[in-house]
């Protein structure tokens, strides 16, 4: 009994005031993602990874638009948006105070714009992510062959891709003299 | 004891040989599914001898209890009794019996190893199949009101968002009772309960005071998370579906899965990620028991230690949030490795909440200790004795508290727990008493278990990331979360998914136990015996008292039957 009585003074208070006084959570704490839509490239890469289906993409391809969305109520802030994400543009913040009276405030919805085809004009892919592969691509030197044809076709959809290649072995296959029927 | 000389040259060779002695043609094949897990397949009409014998001839324990439909495959519906060998040659056993697809029977292992009983019946809920000679054919999983003919985890079966509608309003369940040709009151606690914040109903059928038998259905939480994981998820999102299957030792179940699938793909996990693995497996051992032992301070009436452990506790849980980045649902396995490294800051920081949290329970376990009153609650009540302990295979500190000593970090070592030489903790007084020493004297173990790994822990990647699977390779994977063995089964199938997962929580082994142990005690001692197996179920408001010889209820609070559970003054029966 004194021994309960000593440890019970010894410790005193152990409540804190939260949340009438903020609380500090740990430097690594895992809470809300962040979404920084100019970083994002709308790729989709953190759609497919996440658990959940707490971040989910919508592709309008008559519209030529993609839709990203998050539901904060779906989320468990597992963080592999984070882990996949090629340009940082998803990050785990610390917050964690996500009430809200609306369940629909829990949504965040951001719309991207689809880059059409330079040559038979369908939406194929995210401007973007059009954009931001041309310009890794524009930074290799490109002097092999491969290379060299992914940054020529780089506003190609795959359809057109395809063509592109069969023609290209037709061709091949013409020179090498053993046509094909 | 076998020498080296006569030890075979494969793990779990003496049973494939000792089994083909005794039973010849019977054992139709053996394969090994990984390293250390042998598979036997076995003649339907046989299987209930070769269970028996390796269970009681050859020291094994039921770990659990699989049922599979392999229509697609192989045109027939599989049963796996998965058996944990302890005694010499320690591996896992498993025998695999198949029942075609047109007569869905099976014979039952249960009338020669009862604590096969939960796996069985559930196989019947959710395959259809029926078991020949079972001893309890009541529904185990599926409610009272579920239609006929719908078995969930059947392929064809249904989509697994599908609620069917209720078809009665009647409860059909009969609850057992062996009360011989005493007259007894029947008092049904739940489906909500008394203590834990989760469903389930007993029946208490007492005379007076004490408890002569009792009975209880659980699963009215029942999440269907199996189906959900080979339905909607893929194979490697799985482990964050795992990790929600408990609160408390959510990290084991996540461990136990990526495992499943580690072993039988052969993939490799770097050394530094299994040290990661059991680091925090111990620190989610140090919450959970901190969690029990408080609670077991509430039920002998010592609330000042209750809020106490519980203030302790929330140290364990910082920590953990320091080292994982949350509090609960770490997150942090993935198929071939761990996310998250721990950095050398983060091993000082351990390391002192480590010292902090011995002093402090150090303290707070000789309080308890030597409150005479909890001496009384708990000495001699509860008690599971060695041969029940025996038949129904319960796993954690409700075995080891019974003199067995069954710890699966020991008997099969897995992650970074193979570089550590420790025995299982025992106790031999098999009551509640006994339950809470070996938590208490775990909760030290597991403290100088972390500080050791943190010291040897060796450097390199933390994830393997290269590796491919193969489809309908099946593989077993134990881990020891805080209140016994969980044991996960997986099969991945060919479209990115598991074709079979089987998640077996701690306390699913136990729950069968339960009656015996609640048997020839009081009331007032009820509370304190079923949070002694900490069990891992959920939640009540209040009690039903139903006096069945006078036809009168009396709904009691959850308050009174606690109250009455702490100063055991005032029955709240006698008003």
């Amino acid at each position: 009994m004194l021994k309960t009585i000593r440890e019970v003074l010894r410790t005193g208070n152990a409540t804190v005031q939260y949340p009438f006084a903020p609380v500090k959570r740990p430097e690594y704490a895992r809470g809300k993602p962040d979404h920084d839509s100019e970083k994002c490239l709308a790729c989709s890469a953190c759609a497919v990874a996440c658990p959940p289906n707490s971040i989910q993409t919508v592709v309008d391809i008559t519209a030529g638009k993609t839709t990203w969305s998050i539901n904060y109520g779906r989320c468990i802030y597992c963080g592999r948006c984070q882990e996949v994400c090629p340009t940082g543009a998803i990050k785990l913040s610390p917050e964690f105070e996500l009430a809200v009276m609306n369940k629909s405030d829990l949504e965040e919805t951001c719309v991207y714009s689809l880059a059409s085809c330079s040559e038979c004009g369908e939406f194929f892919a995210p401007a973007k992510a059009v954009d931001y592969a041309a310009r890794i691509l524009s930074r290799s030197r490109g002097d092999d062959e491969h290379m060299r044809r992914a940054i020529e076709l780089i506003s190609v959809c795959m359809n057109c891709k395809q063509k592109h290649d069969a023609y290209r072995y037709w061709e091949k296959s013409k020179q090498a003299g053993e046509l094909l029927c | 004891m076998k020498t080296n000389n006569d030890i075979a040259s494969r793990i779990g060779e003496s049973h494939v040989t000792a089994a083909r002695e005794r039973f010849g043609s019977a054992i139709l094949k053996v394969h090994w599914g990984s390293k250390d897990q042998v598979v036997f397949d076995v003649a339907a009409d046989k299987a209930p001898e070769v269970v028996e014998f390796l269970y009681y001839g050859r020291g094994g324990w039921l770990s659990v209890v699989v049922g599979n439909d392999e229509r697609s495959l192989n045109a027939s519906y599989a049963i796996y009794y998965v058996l944990s060998m302890e005694a010499e040659d320690p591996c896992f056993c498993t025998v695999r019996v198949t029942t075609p697809a047109d007569s869905c029977e099976f014979y039952s292992v249960s009338s020669k190893v009862p604590a096969v009983i939960w796996g069985e019946r559930e196989v019947q809920d959710m395959f259809g199949l029926r078991a020949i000679g079972i001893t309890d054919n009541r529904n185990l999983v599926l409610p009272d009101d579920w239609p006929q003919g719908v078995y969930p985890l059947r392929k064809d079966a249904m989509d697994y968002r599908f609620r069917p509608a209720p078809t009665t309003d009647v409860e059909n369940y009969e609850f057992l009772s062996e009360t011989g040709d005493k007259e007894t009151t029947v008092i049904p606690m739940g489906p909500l309960h008394i203590t834990s914040d989760e469903p389930g109903h007993f029946r208490l059928f007492v005379d007076g005071e004490d408890i002569i038998d009792a009975d209880y259905r659980m699963f009215y939480v029942h999440r269907g998370m199996e189906k959900c994981a080979e339905s909607r998820m893929n194979y490697d999102t799985v482990p964050f579906l795992a990790e929600r299957i408990c609160g408390i030792c959510g990290f084991a179940h996540s461990v136990a899965y990526v495992e499943t699938i580690e072993s039988a793909q052969n993939i490799e996990v770097p050394a530094r990620a299994q040290y990661i693995r059991a680091i925090i497996l111990e620190t989610e051992r140090l919450h959970s028991h901190l969690l029990n032992l408080g609670l077991v301070c509430h039920f002998s009436g010592f609330d000042t230690g209750f809020h106490h452990m519980f203030r302790v506790r929330e140290k364990s849980m910082n920590l953990a949030e320091m080292l994982t980045g949350a509090r609960k649902t770490y997150g942090l396995n993935l198929i071939g490795g761990v996310r998250r490294d721990i950095l050398g800051e983060q091993k000082i920081v351990t390391l002192k909440y480590l010292e902090e949290l011995r002093g402090d329970v150090k303290n707070l376990a000789d309080a308890l200790l030597s409150t005479p009153n909890f001496i009384d609650r708990a000495a001699g009540v509860g008690v599971l004795d060695r041969k029940t302990a025996r038949d129904y295979s319960p796993v954690g500190p409700t075995v080891r508290g019974s003199g067995y000593a069954r710890d699966s970090r020991w008997c099969h070592p897995y992650d970074a727990y193979k570089t550590l030489n420790r025995k299982p903790i025992t106790q031999d007084s098999c009551d509640v008493k006994g339950r809470t020493l070996v938590r208490v004297a775990e909760f030290f173990d597991s403290l100088s278990i972390i500080s050791e790994l943190l010291e040897n822990a060796p450097g390199g990647p933390i994830l393997n990331d290269s590796w491919s699977i193969e489809p309908h390779r099946y593989a077993v994977a134990n881990t020891e979360a805080p209140r016994g063995e969980d044991l996960h089964w997986s099969m991945i199938g060919n479209n990115q998914k598991c074709y079979r997962w089987r998640a077996k929580a701690s306390t699913y082994s136990n729950w069968p136990a339960l009656r015996y142990m609640l048997r020839g005690n009081t009331i007032s001692d009820a509370a304190m015996i079923v949070g002694s197996i900490d069990p891992c179920y959920s939640c009540t408001e209040r009690v039903a008292v139903i006096d069945v010889k006078k036809q009168k209820q009396q709904v009691l609070s959850r308050r009174q039957l606690e109250n009455y559970c702490v100063d055991r003054r005032h029955s709240p029966l006698e008003s």
